[in-house]
């Protein structure tokens, strides 16, 4: 007994001891950011604003970056040809000064806007436009794709530039605003090992040096990138355009909603862009703290395969209405947040040409019971629904899974759930269109609505709920005719008739836009959600 | 052995304790319709998130589903898996064992090596590859656990048997003409079981927490079925709610103290000369 006593006893003091260690090193951590915060704030009075984002990327060379936060960075330190200066809406020109297409659309003139130079001092030019966009391509890295659709690039004067393109592309415009076709400097870039010729991929040894610098001509430069942990942005001094009065970004890579949520209260960071429901309604109606709300385009939806020999009963249309109709979206957003939307059919709220959101009305039990017995199942069925154990935006899409499979109780469809790891053969099953019935997500590439084209027959998406162009070929020609529609206004017409289209037909039942929830000081302005960057630095001001 | 165990009752508190705690969850496991007030996967939208009140006394989930009924029932889960577990383990370890101990040579050394190789995997991560490519489920899961947890049986009934082996009234039956079979059955068996059985009642605890470990990973049985491991994995999500993960966490908790309480308990009554080697 004396013994087992003196154990208990020994146990207890080393939790004692670890929690100890743990509140020392954590406050040894707060003490360190706030110091070098003051030391900071010494030689410029508040002008810094601290950033805390997510991980998940080892580079910041344009022409590598495909991840979701080095955007908000690329975005501080150089320049696009177009660039979306609001969430909701086209690409509007930023380094372009006027643009033109031919009559048949596939050659894009720009004229460069006069008096754009780089941090180094450098004049851009037509040059370094065709030099960066060439880089990207010949790179071969994860972005290239956004370039597949330009076949050659000439510069007949150092003002204009001229981009011949394979095939008529309406999104090309949303894709020159993309991270990767960020204009470099092509003389600092070529000077530290870059190339842009045809075997870049493996003669080009610029990214170690774009890693450590910036060579852009946006308001800021990076002077500092220590991965997984900081980068930091100090203002271009001889910036060409109005710069903000923000002197200097330090952003923490460091994305716990819970220590972001501690250290925005204390005051040692401005900005937290990770936060959760949870973590957010700590903060609410905190005095100095403004709360933001945002739904992305990540979405989420149900396939259900449209092959009859995989899919089964979820592969009768009347079945798959039957089942849009009795999803609970008020429910499904209830559940993943704040701030969460429902789209109209398959282009997400906010992006150009959007119908907006599905009313939450929609939820029609009777009507979807009546369906089903019309599609001859009367007494429902049973079915398995696959999910993996992926997480959208923080959403686990058990979550979702386990909430449709309550959903669809109601009009007697009985699912069982299976769980398989994403690493272990759903991730195949997925992407080779195996998967009868399941729940996944989608991230969009670039921020342009033809990327939802994907989700129409014969797209990539499409093909994997087993919806081919031969079976629809109606659908499948809106594919080709949103590509080459390259006027805003038949551009518009186009993706409303895309949208009508799959409003109570296909395979695919839009769930919910994840939310982005974000907090900042009330100290800054101009702080809004914006989907290609995250925070757009070029708009926050301090007050 | 009535006496003893009344004895043990008195003096060992803890092992009193553990009975308690244990026996409640058996009979709350089995009379989890009867007990649990609301319905486990029953979602409720508007009751999301809940504070622990009279209504509902461990508050509910993200779903506003009732956490105090799928703790109850969570329990059928967990039980299950640590008593099944510990069994399969326990009857393929003793044979397992007590074949390479007894017929020793070659033999022995092989098998006792091919048992090695599995004890010389870290188990958790083991469990997790078994499961991962053989799909999780509640099954698979179970079967997963057996795999990791048989080898140690395997090794003590050997050294067992090594030495009961060595006994005269083997060396009696092997005399009197027995089969190898036989005296493997009727004479060593019996003989050497007792410390598999110590070993096991200290173990249902920790196979019931490695369970959970498991589902807390997300690779136990699928949603929305209440198990307490992935309970626990889900209340993570809402750091200001202890409720939801808090409560889960104490039912395994206790459940594991519980067990492993009975453990010590009975390995006192059952073999007082190992408690005075420790």
């Amino acid at each position: 007994m004396k013994k087992r006593l003196l154990a208990l006893m020994l146990a207890a003091s080393m939790v004692f001891g670890l929690t100890a260690c743990g509140s020392s090193s954590t406050g040894s951590a707060s003490s360190e950011a706030s110091e070098s915060a003051t030391s900071e704030d010494g030689a410029s009075t508040n002008s810094t604003v601290v950033i805390a984002m997510g991980s998940g990327f080892d580079t910041l060379d344009p022409g590598q970056v495909y991840e979701k936060y080095p955007q908000m960075v690329i975005n501080a330190c150089y320049e696009t040809l177009f660039k979306f200066y609001s969430n909701d809406g086209a690409a509007e020109p930023m380094l372009a000064d006027t643009y033109s297409f031919n009559e048949d659309n596939t050659v894009l003139t720009i004229t460069l806007k006069d008096g754009v130079t780089f941090a180094s001092g450098n004049p851009l030019t037509s040059k370094d436009v065709a030099f960066s966009l060439n880089r990207t391509k010949n790179l071969q890295g994860n972005p290239a794709f956004i370039t597949d659709t330009i076949a050659s690039i000439e510069t007949p004067d150092d003002k204009t530039v001229v981009i011949n393109l394979t095939e008529p592309d309406g999104a090309i415009l949303s894709k020159l605003a993309y991270s990767a076709c960020s204009i470099l400097d092509s003389e600092v870039v070529t000077a530290n090992g870059g190339t842009d010729a045809e075997d870049a991929a493996t003669s080009d040894s610029a990214q170690a040096y774009l890693d450590s610098a910036s060579a852009g001509s946006g308001m800021f430069v990076m002077t500092s990138y220590i991965p997984d942990s900081e980068i930091v942005l100090e203002k271009n001094p001889s910036y060409w355009g109005e710069a903000t009065n923000v002197d200097k970004y330090v952003i923490k890579i460091q994305d716990d909603a819970n220590t972001q949520m501690m250290t925005l209260s204390s005051g040692d960071i401005d900005i937290a862009c990770n936060m959760t429901e949870d973590t957010m309604s700590e903060l609410e109606g905190k005095d100095g703290i403004t709360l933001l709300n945002n739904s992305t385009k990540t979405v989420s939806f149900l396939m259900m395969n449209m092959d009859e020999s995989i899919g089964g009963p979820v592969s009768d249309p009347k079945v798959q209405q039957a089942i849009r109709l009795a999803v609970d979206y008020a429910g499904i957003q209830t559940i993943c947040g704040e701030g969460t939307t429902t789209p109209y059919s398959i282009i997400q709220e906010g992006f150009f040409g959007s119908l907006g959101e599905r009313s939450t009305d929609y939820t029609d039990v009777e009507a979807a019971k009546a369906l089903l017995a019309e599609a001859g199942y009367a007494d429902g069925f049973d079915i398995d629904l696959t999910v993996c154990d992926l997480a959208m935006e923080g959403i686990p899409l058990t979550d979702l899974a386990q909430k449709v499979a309550s959903d669809l109780a109601e009009i007697g469809i009985n699912v069982n759930i299976v769980s398989e790891a994403w690493a272990a053969g759903y991730g195949d099953d997925y992407r080779d269109g195996k998967l009868g019935f399941t729940v996944m997500y989608w991230g969009i590439d670039y921020n342009d609505p033809n990327v939802q084209l994907e989700f129409l027959a014969g797209g990539v998406v499409g093909l994997r709920a087993g919806w081919t162009a031969e079976s629809d070929p109606e659908i499948a020609s809106l594919y080709a005719k949103a590509t080459n529609a390259i006027e805003d206004a038949d551009r518009e017409a186009v993706l409303k008739e895309i949208q009508e289209a799959t409003y109570e037909y296909g395979p695919f039942v839009m769930l919910a836009q994840a939310p982005c929830p974000m907090a900042y000081n009330s100290r800054l302005t101009g702080v809004a959600f914006s989907d290609p960057y995250t925070v757009d630095l070029t708009q926050v001001n301090v007050q | 052995m009535v006496r003893a165990v009344k004895k043990l009752f008195k003096s060992n508190y803890l092992f009193t304790l553990g009975v308690i705690v244990c026996v409640f969850w058996i009979v709350m496991a089995i009379l989890a319709p009867v007990v649990s007030p609301y319905d486990p996967i029953e979602q409720n939208a508007e009751l999301r998130l809940e504070a622990p009140s009279l209504a509902h006394l461990f508050g509910t989930d993200n779903f506003g589903r009732d956490i105090f009924s799928r703790v109850i029932y969570g329990g059928r889960y967990s039980l299950l898996a640590g008593l099944l577990t510990v069994f399969i383990a326990g009857i393929i370890g003793t044979f397992y064992g007590a074949i390479a101990g007894y017929v020793g040579g070659k033999v022995d050394n092989i098998m006792m090596r091919l048992s090695e190789m599995i004890l010389s995997f870290p188990s958790l991560i083991l469990a997790m590859i078994i499961n991962a490519v053989m799909g999780s489920n509640l099954f698979n899961t179970m079967f997963a656990l057996v795999i990791v947890a048989w080898p140690t049986y395997a090794r003590l009934m050997r050294s067992v048997v090594l030495s009961v082996k060595e006994n005269e009234y083997v060396e009696a039956a092997e005399v009197l003409g027995a089969s190898k079979i036989r005296i493997l059955t009727k004479e060593i068996i019996p003989n050497s079981i007792q410390s598999v059985l110590i070993m096991a009642t200290t173990d249902i605890g920790n196979q019931i927490l490695m369970f959970s470990t498991l589902s807390f990973l997300g690779l136990g049985s699928a949603p929305p079925t209440p198990e307490w491991g992935m309970m626990v994995s889900d209340g993570v999500e809402y750091f200001n709610k202890f409720w939801v993960a808090g409560f889960p966490g104490l039912a395994i908790f206790t459940m594991a103290v519980g067990a492993n309480f009975i453990g010590d308990g009975l390995r006192d009554l059952l073999d007082p000369k190992l408690r005075k080697q420790f």
